[in-house]
């Protein structure tokens, strides 16, 4: 299959999982959660007023027609009307996901920038003690829970030293004019710096490690010989010649990790009441607000098959041979 | 042949056997629905705790934690359970006895009413009805009294317990905290009470609950309220000790049992220097009823209408005699201006950014941040704005209570808007800056019965399981010792409607087993069986 050939067949795959996700989508929040009207009776609404807010929300209405008016409203760019705040849940949303790439976006650049190269490291000095204290650190970062790296960051930076902020995004009141007025501040740096390196910390193991084995493995082949009897310093065989070839499995793992990233770290967004996407989708579940929750996968499970596709297509530039029926 | 009639001899004694062992059936096992850990732990230890006891007395139970929105709706909607642990919270309008005493109403025992247990007693809803109508507090009283007698001995629901919030303040930075039962310190009164002790003047709350929407004909939510009436004017105030004082109106008075004359106040302003007037009264309660806001119907319910007397005298007209307009509604319904409403059709309708904020309140709106922040800052033309020291008011929104906690240990704030969780009270003790406050709370826990599956209808079960709830223990090891036994539906730290008389069900496994024993249960096998018919 030639190259443009395989570009549309992905790009059908992906419309046609997308469609799929929306239905399932759609069905799993009425089927799993209870009636969102239902927490309106604690505060004290009778049969007949709770009536007139589902009617409001057209929860009235049978299950087929729900779904239909929301594929229709969905192919008209309208996600719909959030419950709990009762105003369009977009608006919400992109608030939201921005906060959680402000966040998201630097520890992912840190710990993908400083993970393959401690990586290179690592297998360079393969057999030291370097390496093993590497291995162990990288274990050990990508398994101690977000929150306990969270917590154990508040307790030390922000309560016994007092250095960082412990909360939040910045310091409040503060009149944002726009978004990045909000974010092109020293306070903001400030605020960013825990929640970021707690979420840099746990992803930077998994590119260091990845890149470490790739490396060994390229480390094996005939051309690094070759490169050697070149007489080319280790310096230069180890960071230009292997960690090119060791960077394909290390980008791929970028784009997933990106992807993923768009629903934020729901834990450490807790930890650092850091108001983003994965805070605002545990609010939506538990006061049933489908609207909400269902747009919030929307966009994530949007963003999740664009960088897997993104992630396919720089593969198979990377590595030509991907995607033209020979890479099996 | 024999064979023939040895069977014939059999058929009967086979038959008289069974007929025997109908009654001794052993009572199945029941589900007993309760919150789960993570919502509230304090609810789903004591279902154990319970569960453990009843076991004792041959009566098996299955605790099933449940999600909470699922528990509302199975528990209301479905009324498809047989023991509910659930709660009320204790809202200030609820102070009146109305809400809580129409849990024991038959005309609530519908799908989706306050009283899904399904109790009904003839004699409950004739006193229910007239302390509805009665204008004579004493007279009221001894109706809302009975009820509670009635309700307490015939055991349809089992108070648990009342739980103390504890909320915590800076007694560094800020001082005067008055706290009010229910409320916390995070009262309508805030503004008035809080002194600043030093040059900070802004107040800083911390809280992880946030207001829904800040639309007053739209938000359904404690924490939407509890904000709006700090910038919102109301004809009534409450005060600390929940009696009605004008507030915006100069005087309020009961000229027959169906109309209420309000005398309004000349010197108030709304925070855009409009003045206020008979007109933004009349509007506001006009547009509530016209808007129908179904949040708020019970209190504009019982209006027939409003009428303008002369330049700051109105009318209100009720449908029928109702004894609590003016505790109930008249503290509630803000005062909306009409010059920023009146082109409003749907107010619901209104984005978060469309709704207007100027009221006439003694603080003013300033901001309001989603999962971040909000603000007030005082109206230095209200008319009491000589009484507030402070300047402002700044809330911090935590994504838990942990951030919450962690703001009060670093000074990022002055106090909490909520209770501390149990598990923070010992933690805050030690830190010198901090004090904490006990309030009692007016809601309630309870276990509620369905009333329609055996043997709960049986009220001599009821009253004997009752025994069987170690409610000082709950309070000792869940609560910390915070809070107290339950008994009534209208709790002590309301004075005025708690009937302090009601029956005392002591725990006692023995005297429990007597009582089922009397009432013709029977213990088998380890299993209590129903009574041999």
């Amino acid at each position: 299959m030639n190259q443009k050939g395989y570009l549309l067949k992905r790009i059908l795959q992906m419309i046609f999982s997308y469609l799929i996700i929306l239905t399932l989508l759609f069905f799993l929040f009425r089927i799993a959660l209870p009636d969102p009207t239902a927490a309106l009776v604690v505060e004290g609404l009778s049969e007949e007023e709770r009536q007139l807010v589902q009617a409001r929300f057209g929860l009235d209405q049978p299950l087929w027609r729900q779904y239909i008016t929301y594929l229709v409203n969905f192919f008209q760019g309208e996600l719909g009307i959030s419950f709990h705040y009762r105003g369009p849940v977009f608006p919400i949303l992109v608030d939201r996901l921005y906060n959680t790439l402000a966040l998201m976006i630097p520890a992912i650049i840190v710990s993908y920038v400083i993970g393959p190269l401690l990586g290179v490291l690592l297998s360079w000095k393969r057999g030291s003690s370097t390496e093993f204290t590497g291995i162990v650190s990288g274990l050990i970062m990508r398994s101690a829970p977000l929150f306990w790296t969270g917590m154990i960051f508040v307790m030390i930076f922000g309560i016994w030293l007092g250095i960082f902020p412990t909360s939040g995004m910045r310091t409040m009141p503060y009149e944002a004019a726009h978004f990045f007025d909000k974010i092109f501040t020293l306070d903001f740096l400030w605020h960013l710096i825990l929640p970021m390196l707690t979420v840099a910390i746990y992803y930077l193991g998994l590119p260091m490690l990845i890149m470490r084995n790739t490396m060994l493995e390229v480390m094996g082949e005939d051309f690094i010989e070759l490169c050697r009897a070149k007489g080319l310093s280790e310096r230069k065989i180890m960071y230009h010649h292997v960690a090119r070839n060791a960077l394909l499995p290390v980008v791929t793992q970028a784009a997933v990790t990106v992807g993923l990233a768009v629903g934020g770290q729901v834990v450490v967004e807790v930890v650092f009441s850091w108001p983003g996407l994965g805070r605002e989708i545990v609010q939506a579940i538990q006061t049933s607000d489908f609207p909400l929750a269902q747009g919030a996968f929307m966009m994530m499970s949007g963003v999740v098959l664009v960088m897997n596709f993104a992630a396919d297509m720089i593969y198979s530039y990377l590595d030509p041979r991907v995607g033209q029926g020979g890479g099996k | 042949m024999k064979k023939k009639v040895l069977i014939l001899l059999l058929v009967p004694i086979f038959v008289l056997g069974l007929s025997l062992n109908v009654g001794a059936e052993p009572l199945p096992e029941f589900e007993m629905m309760t919150t789960t850990e993570d919502y509230d732990p304090v609810r789903y230890e004591a279902a154990f705790m319970i569960q453990e006891n009843l076991e004792e007395l041959g009566i098996m139970v299955d605790v099933q934690p449940t999600e909470f929105s699922t528990l509302i709706e199975t528990f209301y909607d479905e009324q498809d359970f047989e023991i509910t642990i659930s709660g009320w919270s204790g809202r200030i309008d609820r102070l009146d006895p109305q809400h809580f005493l129409g849990t024991l109403h038959s005309g609530q025992t519908d799908l989706s009413g306050n009283n899904p247990g399904g109790y009904e007693n003839d004699r409950v809803d004739e006193l229910f009805e007239a302390q509805e109508r009665e204008f004579d507090p004493e007279t009221r009283q001894e109706y809302v009294f009975e009820i509670q007698d009635i309700a307490v001995s015939e055991q349809p629901k089992n108070v648990l317990f009342y739980r103390d919030e504890v909320p915590a303040y800076n007694q560094e930075t800020f001082t005067g905290f008055e706290p009010m039962a229910g409320e916390g310190i995070y009262t309508e009164w805030l503004p008035f009470d809080a002194e600043p002790l030093t040059d900070d003047l802004t107040l800083t709350i911390g809280t992880s609950q946030e207001p829904d929407n800040i639309n007053p004909l739209d938000s359904t939510t404690v924490w939407g309220w509890k904000f709006m009436r700090m910038y919102y004017d109301k004809l009534v105030r409450l005060t600390p000790d929940v009696e009605p004082e004008p507030w915006a109106a100069e005087s309020v008075e009961n000229i027959d049992d169906h109309t209420i004359e309000v005398v309004l106040r000349d010197d108030m302003y709304f925070h855009d220097g409009e003045p206020v007037t008979v007109e933004d009264v009349k509007f506001s309660y006009d547009y509530y009823v016209e808007q129908d806001f179904a949040y708020f119907r019970p209190f504009y319910e019982p209006l027939d209408y409003v009428e303008i007397v002369d330049d700051n005298t109105l009318h209100f007209v009720l449908e029928e005699p109702v004894g609590n307009f003016i505790d109930v509604t008249m503290s509630q319904i803000p005062i909306l201006p009409q010059h920023e409403w009146e082109d409003i059709e749907v107010a619901d309708d209104l984005g978060p950014d469309e709704i207007p904020t100027v009221a006439s309140g003694p603080m003013q709106f300033e901001e309001f941040e989603s999962g971040e922040f909000k603000s007030l800052s005082r109206y230095d033309d209200h008319f009491a704005a000589d009484d507030v020291d402070i300047e402002g008011i700044d809330f911090i929104i935590y994504a838990d209570a942990e951030g919450v906690f962690t703001g009060l240990i670093t000074e990022e704030v002055d106090m909490n808007a909520w209770r501390l969780e149990p598990g923070h009270i010992d933690l805050a003790e030690e830190e010198e800056h901090l004090q904490l406050v006990e309030v009692p709370d007016f809601g309630y826990y309870h276990m509620t019965y369905n009333l329609r599956v055996e043997p709960f209808d049986d009220v001599d079960f009821r009253r004997a399981i009752a025994h069987a709830v170690d409610k000082d223990t709950i309070i000792e090891v869940l609560l910390d010792g915070l809070g107290e036994p339950g008994n009534s539906v209208i709790a002590p730290a309301n004075p005025a409607w708690h009937n302090p008389n009601v029956e005392d069900f002591d725990f006692d496994l023995d005297l429990a087993r007597e009582k089922l024993e009397e009432a013709g249960y029977y213990m088998e096998d380890g299993r209590l069986h129903f009574p041999e018919e």
